[in-house]
């Protein structure tokens, strides 16, 4: 699958507006892939607080995947607390679970640049300056992922989290089944809009994985407390003073 | 703030300290290749040394290659016979842990892991030959072109560059051709600096690079450059054809332009050295309205 060849017109868009916006940064395709690269800009009221020279790999069922981005000018360090990974250089911009969020599956690449990318350089700089993750970060692998459908789920419950990513991960989802949430009701009383909304959000593929990712770490997964964002940091702070 | 003041702060935003995260990164990758190289000749004598802007004191922060060069002394054949042996046996010798993807004389090194593979590290390594005892002069392979050996001399061009007087004006060039995209071999780009500039070394770097791109802009079409180590041997007109040259001379055009009506912030982006304080807290503002996104990495 070429999405360039299938749909050029999608294909020059992309390019006119990413260019566009980006200058310093060229569409080019090697080998049916399609490639942006050049100098990527982190900028604040017109004004360039960094830049950071980018590859950023266009899945070949783009808009639908996710971009691989590689920061090839080496100056992030290639290591798991700068969430560079070691082996490849890719850059792990985000949590795909989260992705509706930031970039909705279908939406203008220069949005996943201006957005999640562009957020990400920025948290790089911050890093590199000595200040904490501006957003801060999900922890690596299993815990990382404990930690959003915490968050999104409200619930700290393992189980419960792993029946939720199982009916999203479901091809279909019955209203006799029991609601995730175990209250003995079946799901069409309770939860059920809840889960229609997360099946809309979050692939199925995403869910499966992050459901066998659970699964497979067990209760190592739960093994950590640490607040993750600043917020979470405040009101930790908070908490701690009150209490 | 002048413009020689602000091109300075350029310079220095763009500079890599010995202690830097990727000069470490950088002497960690050089251990790891020249091993690599050793184990697999240990019973030859090799010239293992940096050879690119590293060694030029021309590196940029925003991007920089490793350059590795590997020569064998000149009566050595353990590493092989021919310049080729040579070439094709350090190939095979680094595919142990790498893509190697012949490049010219270098050997570009690539990931061949199922999760790297194809990613670009960014280092090449030069295999070759001494001619002779004094270790000076060495013998390329050549895989593309007409001829298969080039005679060259890292110690002159080291020195070319080194001595230039011309180093802050090569850096800006090479952060120039990164910001523009120009498909211009580094070493052609030092080379040309040097040539427009050699005669203007006294005038003010911000003259400088005014006069490098108005000869661009103007004279692009007569320009030639020499391998100082090898004027008569090494052609390196296919390395500046009409096509590049007119890319160039379409981005001076610009370069000066944007200078003219916008000042030199236009050209490499505002660089105002700020206090960190204030550095920081411009990035604090610029976070509290980006969107919240939290990296995350797949392995635990």
């Amino acid at each position: 699958m070429t999405w360039q060849r299938d749909d050029p017109a999608l294909y020059e868009q992309e390019k006119a507006e990413v260019e566009g916006h980006f200058p310093e940064l060229r569409f080019v395709v090697e080998n049916s892939l399609v490639y942006v690269r050049g100098s990527f800009a982190v900028m604040f009221e017109g004004q360039v607080l960094d830049r950071y020279s980018v590859e950023l790999h266009l899945a070949r069922n783009h808009p639908a995947g996710l971009p691989v981005v590689r920061e090839t000018g080496g100056r992030i360090p290639r290591r798991d607390d700068r969430h560079m990974n070691t082996a490849d250089g890719t850059a792990c911009v985000l949590l795909p679970d989260e992705r509706w969020r930031l970039w909705p599956p279908g939406s203008p690449l220069l949005r996943f640049l201006t957005g999640p990318l562009h957020s990400f350089f920025l948290a790089q700089t911050m890093v590199e300056e000595g200040e904490p993750w501006p957003f801060g970060q999900w922890a690596h692998g299993a815990k990382g992922i404990f930690q959003f459908y915490r968050e999104l789920l409200k619930t700290s419950d393992l189980r419960v989290m792993t029946t939720y990513l199982d009916y999203v991960a479901a091809k279909k989802v019955k209203g006799h089944w029991s609601c995730p949430c175990k209250n003995g009701k079946k799901l069409r009383d309770c939860h059920f809009d809840q889960i229609k909304e997360l099946r809309e959000n979050i692939s199925r593929k995403d869910a499966e994985r992050s459901l066998s990712t659970l699964k497979a770490a067990g209760a190592s997964a739960v093994e950590m407390t640490e607040p993750t964002s600043t917020v979470q940091r405040r009101e930790a702070t908070r908490e701690e003073s009150s209490g | 703030m002048t413009a020689d003041e602000y091109l300075r702060e350029v310079l220095d935003s763009q500079a890599l300290g010995d202690e830097s995260d990727e000069i470490k990164a950088l002497q960690k990758h050089r251990a790891d290749v020249e091993k690599l190289i050793r184990d697999n000749f240990k019973d030859t004598a090799l010239t293992i040394r940096y050879a690119g802007s590293k060694a030029k004191g021309t590196m940029n922060k925003e991007s920089y290659d490793l350059d590795i060069i590997s020569y064998v002394s000149s009566g050595d054949n353990t590493a092989g016979e021919s310049l080729e042996d040579i070439y094709g046996n350090h190939k095979k010798a680094l595919a142990k842990k790498y893509y190697v993807e012949p490049k010219g004389s270098a050997l570009r090194l690539k990931g061949c892991d199922p999760e790297d593979l194809g990613v670009d590290f960014h280092i090449d390594v030069v295999p070759g030959r001494f001619t002779d005892e004094t270790l000076t002069d060495a013998y390329l392979y050549q895989s593309g072109g007409d001829k298969k050996r080039l005679k060259t001399n890292l110690d002159i061009h080291l020195d070319h560059v080194r001595n230039s007087g011309l180093i802050d004006a090569i850096r800006l060039a090479k952060l120039w051709k990164v910001r523009n995209s120009l498909p211009i071999r580094t070493f052609v780009l030092e080379l040309a600096v040097i040539k427009l500039l050699t005669d203007k070394k006294k005038k003010s770097l911000s003259a400088q690079m005014e006069h490098f791109w108005t000869e661009l802009r103007d004279n692009s079409a007569n320009l030639t450059v020499e391998d100082p180590a090898n004027p008569n041997g090494n052609d390196l007109s296919k390395c500046l054809d009409d096509n590049l040259k007119s890319q160039l001379a379409g981005a001076a055009k610009r370069t000066l332009e944007q200078i003219d009506s916008s000042g030199w912030e236009a050209v490499f982006g505002k660089t105002e050295k700020q206090e960190k304080v204030a550095r920081v807290e411009i990035l604090r503002r610029a976070a509290a309205v980006a969107t919240p996104s939290r990296p995350w990495l797949p392995k635990a």
